[in-house]
């Protein structure tokens, strides 16, 4: 209990020190959300600085933050000045949305290479083994982008499926079952861009993984006590090979979650993405230090979820 | 206070600590900190001209004392007097003066010696940086130590990593005697080394300490070889000296109960070797 | 042996694809700015070895494309004549690396007709021109952040691993917080901060400036840990006892053991930063038009009729994917030649 005592703590310092960066880069921003409004010859000056006030942009700096942690700890996450609403709203919704892709993708990326990973590395060399390597080797380059156009194009020409955004117009007349079937195939080009994105880096690292601990001498042993190739392989080898691998789900899902910009934007997806990328064009300061935030948070999230795990599987950090 | 001590320390000892002790902190295990007390509460002196023996089981300290007296680690607490003047980190215009006046030779040699860095560099280094010579007298001034120590200058160019243990030895011996001091502490020397290179490197010591008029401090936990080359032995255990006298004294009348197991256990190897010899009838 | 061949086969292909980027000018038939209006989307100028009476040509020759007389954006082949490419033409001025003024073109053909190895985009412009072109960008970009990147990770993880305590403490909590975030929102989100009408010098430069300086904490917390490790050797002692300076036990004793590191990060990063720049251009938040960059070029891909009917469009992306291919497998046999040399 104290390592997650420990581990919370660190989380908490984290996303202090990850705020008061965002603030200060906010506040080295040349010019602001109002710049635009003062070219416009109708909008008075006096208008202006009563906006300004309003919205406590006038105010130094560290008044700023201590203001904007006050409302944090309230839930609040400032205003967004291009929505004319809460940030929380705005980011509730979107944050939920990313979740799902996200969380979907990541669940189904280390479903497939978990299992790929440990066949492949029980039969190192072999031609479905050089397959692989060489494939891996290759797709590692396409970067995410390419993959998702690449969808796209498949799902325009095919037909097969709805090409962007969440859900289709008259979503809130169909039944449940016509809702779950519309999500989800609005979530398959998503979630196939993410998952063979990270596909590649995942193989390789469980087959490596896989393959060092294959080689001790206790697995040998339990080999010589006749112990049939299966459960070998998931019983034995993997979770002593589980230590690297749950610290890499803990890099990547940052990894996860910067494909899902791209992904989002280019699909259309209602996610944090798109928002980030509309509050940084119009410098909607408080959208962009809640986004940034928001994606922090699930970043630590996974770490610590990772750290979970880590203590479930691995006995050493029990001991510590 | 100072002027009392140097007026106490006998203005024979080269080298005079008083009260010195070194602690580390070995890292946090779950929020509790281990404080190791390295060296404690050490008086010593070395005398000019002699070979100082350091002996004590691992763990005792002795590597640690010879780092502080080398001027490499800074001590938590007492004094350290050479040639008359008290040695502080603080004052570095002095230390830079008195560094290239003792030399530290270690035990590991792999790891005293740059893998990458080829004999000739090794030894220039010293010379280098102290700016004692420049370009083709640097080079002609290692071939020269090279010889010195029994190496030829023929493998100058050749990486550390290709020499033999005791090769590696001789190279930190010529770099160690580069910038001539006057003081050498020799820490674990010949610990690792075979007993026929042993005896050779020792030799070659014993050589170089009547050529260079050089003080020695060897740190060793081989009592029979101390027994054999020092003229004075101090016993350290948990990072404090228990007993000091001459090696006769040491060996033959141990007083400390520590001191007197370190003897026990030499003379329960002799006579086991002896036993043995006996037994293969030679 | 087989592994050897390989990397050398990606080591080659990576000089002559640089090679061709740096010598864009060179190697482009035309001006990646001069636009033909008559020729909107016109796919790729097919080259052809036997002509429309069967002859054998040994040199490959071109059709011109004109417009189909029923619709007016399809395209046939107008087979009235031959244009052999030539090598070696003259044809419009560039500048190599902007200062060596030059008007000899690696390939082309007699005007009127003109060579559009990739096709053109909507305003007509040849694409194969604007893929090297905007290669330079790209490439340089990727090059340039990589080394602001390796430089500021190299001296801060130098100073941290070397003076240790709280120097090291504080370095690598402050580098904790740049690893923590997402780097593709903070990419965004620093580049939202700063101004974006900003002319295509200023872009560039604040581009690698930005994707550079946000990277350093990986190389840092890497080089930190070679420096930590080296510090403690026992020659690192022994040259403190000499009197070495800090510098000096720096220089020679410790710099050294990086490089093999710099390298294999180097070859991994320039990728990666490639793809940042090219990310933030396609987005609008990068480079823009007229200047073409890889993202600009590829960002015509986000309409879906282009996507769909100008297949060339996506060509950039295959020169991406070439140079990502070729950096990784340099990254491997870097990585696998350190493994094999020990400290």
């Amino acid at each position: 209990m104290r390592y997650f005592g420990r581990r919370l703590v660190h989380a908490g310092l984290l996303l202090v020190g990850v705020s008061v960066l965002c603030f200060l880069l906010s506040d080295l921003a040349p010019g602001n959300f109002f710049d635009e409004m003062k070219l416009n010859p109708q909008v008075s000056s006096e208008t202006i600085v009563a906006l300004r006030a309003q919205y406590g942009l006038d105010q130094a700096l560290p008044v700023r933050y201590i203001r904007w942690v006050k409302s944090v700890v309230r839930g609040e996450f400032g205003y967004s000045f291009a929505y004319n609403t809460s940030v929380s709203s705005l980011l509730g919704l979107r944050a939920r949305n990313t979740l799902l892709l996200t969380a979907l993708a990541t669940m189904l990326a280390w479903l497939i290479a978990v299992p790929f990973g440990v066949w492949i590395a029980s039969r190192p060399g072999s031609w479905t083994d050089r397959l692989s390597m060489g494939g891996t080797s290759l797709f590692l380059s396409v970067p995410e982008l390419v993959i998702v156009f690449a969808l796209l194009w498949l799902a325009i020409r095919t037909h097969a499926l709805p090409v962007g955004g969440m859900v289709s117009t008259g979503f809130d007349r169909s039944g449940p079952w016509e809702k779950l079937w519309d999500l989800a195939t609005h979530l398959v080009i998503p979630v196939t861009a993410l998952v063979l994105a990270s596909l590649p880096i995942l193989v390789r690292h469980v087959r490596a993984s896989m393959i060092e601990v294959l080689k001790t001498p206790f697995i040998e042993a339990a080999r010589a006590h006749g112990i049939s190739r299966a459960r070998l392989l998931f019983r034995y080898a993997l979770p002593a090979a589980a230590n690297p691998l749950i610290s890499l789900f803990g890099l990547s899902v940052g990894g996860l979650l910067s494909g899902s910009l791209l992904v989002e934007v280019v699909t259309g997806w209602p996610g944090l993405g798109p928002l980030l990328l509309e509050s940084s064009m119009s410098r909607d300061l408080y959208v962009v230090v809640g986004v940034v935030m928001s994606s922090t948070v699930f970043m630590i999230f996974g770490n610590l979820l990772a750290d979970a795990m880590l203590f479930i599987v691995d006995p050493r950090v029990r001991v510590e | 206070m100072a002027t009392e001590a140097t007026a106490r320390a006998p203005k024979t000892a080269l080298m005079r600590t008083t009260a010195l002790s070194k602690s580390y902190v070995q890292g946090e295990f779950s929020g509790k900190r281990f404080v190791i007390n390295a060296v404690s509460d050490v008086d010593l002196e070395i005398a000019p001209g002699c070979l100082t023996a350091l002996v004590g089981g691992s763990g005792s300290g002795k590597s640690t004392l010879a780092r502080c007296l080398a001027m490499l680690e800074k001590p938590d607490a007492g004094e350290i007097w050479f040639e008359g003047r008290t040695l502080s980190f603080e004052n570095l215009r002095e230390l830079a003066h008195v560094r290239p006046k003792i030399q530290l030779v270690f035990q590991d040699s792999a790891g005293a010696l740059n893998p990458r860095f080829s004999a000739a560099q090794i030894i220039e280094e010293p010379l280098e940086i102290q700016h004692r010579e420049v370009g083709a007298k640097l080079r002609a001034r290692a071939c020269e130590l090279m010889e010195e120590v029994g190496l030829s200058p023929d493998w100058a160019d050749r990486r550390a990593r290709e020499f033999s243990g005791g090769q590696r030895q001789r190279l930190a011996i010529a770099r160690a005697i580069a910038i001539k001091p006057i003081f050498l502490i020799l820490d674990e020397s010949l610990s690792g080394l075979d007993l026929s290179t042993q005896a050779q490197i020792l030799n070659l010591l014993l050589d170089l300490q009547q050529s260079h008029s050089l003080t020695y401090l060897l740190i060793s936990h081989d009592l029979t070889l101390v027994g054999q080359v020092a003229d004075y032995v101090g016993v350290m255990h948990q990072g404090r000296i228990v007993e000091r006298g001459s090696p006769q004294k040491i060996l033959g009348d141990p007083q400390h109960p520590h001191t007197q197991q370190l003897v026990g256990s030499v003379r329960v190897l002799e006579s086991a070797f002896r036993t043995a010899r006996a037994g293969s009838g030679r | 042996m087989a592994k050897k061949r390989k990397i050398i086969a990606a080591g080659v292909l990576l000089v002559s694809v640089h090679l061709a980027i740096l010598l864009a000018g060179f190697v482009a038939p035309a001006d990646p700015a001069a636009q033909n209006r008559e020729f909107p989307f016109a796919p790729p100028t097919r080259l052809h070895f036997v002509d429309s009476r069967g002859h054998l040509h040994l040199r490959p020759f071109i059709y011109q494309w004109t417009t189909r007389p029923d619709s007016f954006n399809e395209y046939q082949e107008s087979q009235e004549r031959e244009f052999p490419v030539q090598f070696f033409v003259s044809g419009v001025a560039y500048r190599i690396a902007g200062i060596f003024a030059c008007h000899t073109h690696l390939f082309g053909v007699e005007a009127p007709a003109q060579i559009f190895l990739a096709g053109t985009d909507n305003y007509g412009r040849d694409q194969f021109s604007r893929i090297l072109d905007g290669g330079q960008i790209s490439v340089a970009a990727g090059i340039l952040a990589t080394l602001i990147s390796l430089v500021l990770g190299s001296l801060v993880g130098c100073i941290a691993g070397f003076y240790g305590k709280w120097i090291d403490e504080s370095a690598m909590r402050f580098a904790e917080l740049f690893l923590v975030l997402p780097w593709l929102y903070l990419l965004f989100a620093v580049r939202a901060f700063l101004p974006l009408h900003i002319s295509p010098t200023q872009a560039f430069l604040l581009l690698i400036g930005i994707i550079g300086t946000i990277g350093w904490a990986r190389p840092a917390r890497l080089i930190r840990g070679i420096v930590l490790s080296a510090r403690k050797q026992n020659y690192v002692a022994a040259s403190r006892g000499f009197g070495a300076s800090d510098a000096y036990i720096i220089r020679r004793h410790i710099l050294p053991h990086t490089y093999g590191l710099l390298l294999t990060q180097a070859a991994l990063l320039v990728p990666q930063y490639i793809l940042a720049e090219v990310t933030l251009s396609f987005f609008g938040l990068g480079l823009s038009e007229p200047k073409p960059s890889w993202g600009n070029l590829l960002a015509n891909l986000q309409q879906y009729n282009v996507l769909i009917s100008y297949w060339w469009m996506s060509l950039p992306a295959l020169a991406l994917i070439v140079v990502s291919l070729g950096y990784l497998s340099v990254a491997n046999a870097f990585h696998e030649r350190l493994q094999s040399v020990s400290i």
